[in-house]
């Protein structure tokens, strides 16, 4: 799995060694606390943080030029940019206080998704300007709503097991 | 922005993604190969900004301005992260972050269009 990046090309890639972790476990940071940005963490982290950039980048356009247009929209798209940032440090981050803010974010971003995903379905005129959220994330792909939920399951898979700490 | 540059970015980009996707497929993490390819596709990203700058002084420029250069930017630095983490996660995961950046890439690029307002 430490196999270095190859300089011959593609014939020459290392297949996965047979003996080595399986993809998708978690690798102990030495602490009894699982990593979690190894493995499939690293996309998470990675998808994390391209919306963490939007968003963000989004909020800070929308509310530095046009507040008033739209505040709940507005203020939400902040919210979402807040909660992606907070997730995408601490998935990388790993550890215990990180995975708790972790599972916060996580939990905040599913309830936000579903919220105003639902409300901009039921009554769309009070939300005219579009955030990341509206219609369940529909103008990104849906990623939006099927983020948190990965996020969780991710977490739930690299959850310290208690037998592990206590062991010699 | 120039439209052909800007459709040879989105094809390089969805290629880069394919071979990507086809190594996260068979649980092969990122050669070197594919690292000369995202080199490729950063530095068309590059001439097609310098481009747009170069547009931009003479002419009227982007549609939507900050829209516009946000991507603009933030493009640039997707594919040289994905390329790090390449170095640090030797499994197929380093392809499935490659294949993500990749399509970012490809999107933003996309999107730079409608920004500049061409399509």
């Amino acid at each position: 799995m430490t196999e270095p990046i190859g300089t011959h090309g593609s014939r020459d890639s290392a297949p996965a060694p047979a003996d080595g972790p399986a993809a998708g476990a978690s690798v102990p940071t030495g602490h009894g606390v699982p990593s979690t940005s190894s493995g499939p963490g690293r996309v998470l982290v990675a998808v994390y943080g391209v919306f963490a950039l939007a968003a963000t980048a989004r909020a800070g356009f929308q509310i530095a030029t046009k507040l008033s247009e739209a505040p709940l929209a507005y203020l939400l798209s902040a919210l979402s940019a807040v909660v992606y940032v907070a997730a995408t440090f601490a998935l990388a981050r790993g550890g215990r206080l990180a995975r708790r803010v972790a599972w916060t974010a996580c939990s905040v971003e599913l309830v936000g998704v579903l919220a105003v995903g639902t409300l901009s379905v039921l009554s769309p005129q009070d939300f005219p300007q579009a955030t990341v959220w509206s219609v369940f994330g529909q103008g990104y792909g849906y990623v939006p709503l099927v983020l948190p939920v990965l996020g969780l399951l991710w977490l739930r898979r690299t959850r310290p097991v208690p037998e592990q700490v206590t062991s010699p | 922005m120039i439209l052909p540059l800007a459709v040879v970015v989105v094809i390089l980009a969805v290629v880069l993604a394919g071979w990507a996707a086809l190594w996260a497929i068979r649980d092969k993490a990122v050669v070197l190969n594919q690292l000369w390819g995202a080199t490729v596709v950063e530095a068309a990203l590059l001439v097609q900004l310098v481009v747009a700058i170069a547009a931009s002084a003479r002419g009227p420029g982007p549609v939507e301005h900050g829209t516009f250069w946000g991507y603009a930017v933030a493009s640039l630095l997707i594919l040289p992260l994905a390329g790090a983490w390449a170095f640090a996660e030797r499994t197929r995961w380093s392809s499935v972050v490659l294949l993500v950046a990749a399509v970012t890439v490809a999107f933003m690029q996309w999107r730079m269009l409608q920004t500049w307002g061409i399509s």
